[in-house]
């Protein structure tokens, strides 16, 4: 997720002076892809994308660079804007992991191309739940699950009720992440919002958030959580962040977290967590997810290759490496992905990935430090 | 030429020579500094016009959860404060009146923290401190099974503090010892003062100075600290750089995070203040 690495984006600045002069020289033939995600995925996409990619379209050559963090993106999609605005190459072809609503405007004045009319042959197999808007191509999702030590648990929680009895049940043994520094720690929070809201996500959209609406039902959020601080790590504390949550588990501390999807099976193929480390999700209302996706400036000067690439990241094969070398979620409809994946990923994938919208979060985060964090004793 | 052009000659020679850093530091911190300053007391009147409202303040200082985050950051200071001095002083003594290998090796490793970036240290930290840790293992080990991690606790950001504080501290206090002279302190012992006296009373009004500069400088240091408190410290009460952080970014109240960073801005210039008038006394001190 884009907050995920907190950190890394602070440094985004730093890191866009070591970007900035190196694109500088724009070649034809050369993509210039921005990454705003971690170092897993430009992993895969030098060791999937780019040689599958290149192979079949030769003469084109794709030039993965690290866009340090959230800022640095931004400061790319500010060079695209003032680009396009003076009719221009901004030598941006391809930002990942990006959205299309900054600069504020630039969506409305055409900067980032609308891929439903770009004629992608594989348009039609995107999962329409997961598009936030037609400018915006999401290829890989991740999921909130819980990850859990099954020497210790012997059968996960399959309802969030459950979950909660499971962890009075055994005081110390499960943590989340604080919300505003580990998204999986948010998605805990959200999704306790919506169990004591009658599991209605559709409670909660981008633009329906006033105070008055949401307080009373924030009103109801809180014993809950006050409820199980107690019986939380170390008698009610809460990690740094995901990967903070992760070392936790790992260190045999507690015996159940809640993670990421794709950094929960990473941990558990590089083997820093027990081997039997197994992760499960909610079965009654599934933990929020989100998409990450691309987006291409009208105005890149590789326009075609760049939508061609576009188009080969939502193909069936990439989208099930997606799966198997990412751990991630495919942006196209399970359906069209092989039937081994369909099989083996049918427990633990819901049928929809329900996204809470940011639009909610500042105000929830912080009555949560004041009304939660701000009760611990010690 | 007479001697006063001369002076005012190589005087302007000299300004211009500072001319840039100055103008950079204006344009840089001091302009974006002010106009923060000022935004948080002068507002935008809803139709039109600004007003000036402390009413930014006034919330900080009403609110109870802000307030305890100011009194966290104020004890994590005073507190990593103290114990960086309490370890580094002997630390600094023995290198002073100890010359060989064992006194270089000591500096190498009291110095060390000081080419690793903070982030490792955080994770290492937690990995070595933390629940079930390395620490954890060993005290276990020899029998000891009641440690409770420092970790996510309000200690947890002092002993992080205090590994990334140290070189700092000891190449001050090594600087400022090696101004006492041997010929002093085997004056005093001539006199026969032992040596409990002759830290008390030749080694200590010596290095004042210096224990001042490291005071401030770890002050400010360890005020405004972000990353420590972040990574070690529990979530709450939070200290002043996180808090402020999540201010500006979380719950995106730019307002609000300008009056936290205004509040420590003018708690660490009292330190500032104290560092300057240091130095400047010293200056004095020097040319009588």
């Amino acid at each position: 997720m884009l907050r995920r690495d907190f950190l890394k984006c602070s440094a985004a600045g730093a890191g866009m002076l070591l970007a900035g002069p190196r694109i500088a020289f724009a070649a034809p033939g050369v993509l210039d892809i921005f990454f705003n995600s971690d170092t897993n995925v430009i992993d895969f996409w030098t060791q999937v994308v780019k040689p599958g990619f290149e192979a079949a379209n030769p003469g084109v050559t794709m030039n993965l660079v690290p866009g340090g963090g959230g800022s640095g993106i931004n400061t790319l999609a500010d060079r695209a804007y003032a680009a396009f605005q003076a009719k221009k190459d901004p030598q941006v072809d391809m930002l990942e992991a990006a959205a299309p609503f900054y600069p504020a405007g630039s969506l409305e004045a055409g900067l980032w191309i609308d891929f439903a009319k770009a004629g992608l042959s594989n348009y039609d197999k995107v999962n329409p739940v997961v598009v936030q808007s037609p400018a915006l191509l999401p290829y890989r999702g991740s999921q909130v699950v819980l990850m859990y030590n099954s020497a210790v648990v012997k059968e996960a929680p399959s309802t969030f009720a459950g979950l909660v009895e499971w962890i009075k049940a055994n005081p110390g043994q499960f943590a989340y992440a604080r919300p505003d520094l580990g998204d999986s720690g948010a998605c805990f929070v959200e999704r306790a919002l919506q169990e004591v809201t009658g599991q209605k996500p559709e409670l909660f959209l981008p633009d329906n958030y006033t105070d008055d609406y949401a307080k009373p039902m924030f009103e109801k959020l809180w014993p809950l959580l006050k409820d199980i601080q107690p019986a939380l790590f170390n008698g009610g504390e809460y990690t740094s962040g995901n990967t903070a949550s992760i070392q936790l588990l790992a260190s045999g501390a507690v015996a159940m977290t809640v993670a990421w999807s794709d950094m929960a099976l990473q941990a558990m193929s590089q083997g820093v967590v027990p081997d039997t480390t197994a992760v499960a999700q909610l079965q009654d209302l599934a933990f929020t997810g989100g998409f990450s996706g691309v987006i291409v400036p009208s105005v890149a000067g590789n326009k075609e290759a760049a939508l061609k690439l576009a188009d080969f990241l939502i193909s069936p094969d990439i989208q099930n490496r997606v799966v198997t070398d990412l751990g991630g979620f495919p942006g196209i409809k399970w359906e069209f992905l092989s039937k081994d994946l369909q099989e083996k990923f049918a427990k633990v994938t819901p049928k929809s990935i329900p996204i809470f919208p940011s639009t909610w979060e500042p105000v929830l985060f912080e009555a949560w430090y004041r009304n939660v964090a701000s009760d611990l004793k010690r | 030429m007479s001697a006063t052009a001369m002076s005012l000659r190589s005087g302007w020679r000299g300004l211009a020579f500072i001319a840039i850093p100055v103008t950079a530091i204006a344009i840089f911190l001091f302009y974006p500094a002010a106009l923060s300053i000022i935004g948080t007391l002068v507002r935008p009147a809803p139709g039109g016009g600004y007003t000036f409202s402390l009413q930014s303040y006034i919330f900080f200082f009403t609110d109870s959860y802000s307030l305890a985050n100011l009194a966290r950051t104020l004890w994590t200071t005073v507190v990593t404060l103290v114990l960086l001095i309490a370890v580094n002083l002997p630390i600094a003594l023995y290198m002073r009146f100890t010359k060989g290998r064992l006194a270089a090796v000591i500096q190498a490793l009291a110095l060390f923290p000081m080419f690793v970036p903070g982030i490792i240290i955080c994770y290492a930290l937690i990995r070595y401190m933390g629940p079930n840790g390395w620490l954890q293992s060993l005290l276990s080990l020899v029998g000891f099974h009641h440690y409770a991690s420092p970790h996510l606790t309000p200690w947890g950001p002092v002993v992080g503090l205090i590994w990334d504080g140290m070189p700092l501290t000891l190449l001050i206090l090594i600087s400022g010892l090696s101004n006492v002279s041997d010929a002093s302190i085997e004056a005093a012992r001539d006199v026969g003062a032992g040596r409990l006296r002759i830290l008390v009373s030749i080694i200590t009004p010596e290095i004042t100075h210096s224990l001042l500069i490291v005071s401030a400088l770890n002050f400010l240091g360890i005020f405004g600290q972000v990353l420590m408190p972040f990574m070690l410290g529990p979530t709450n009460p939070e200290m002043m750089g996180p808090f402020m952080l999540r201010t500006f970014s979380s719950v995106r109240d730019p307002l609000q995070a300008s009056t936290q960073a205004t509040i420590t801005f003018l708690i660490c210039s009292l330190a500032g203040v104290a560092y300057v008038r240091s130095i400047a006394r010293r200056q004095r001190e020097d040319r009588t």
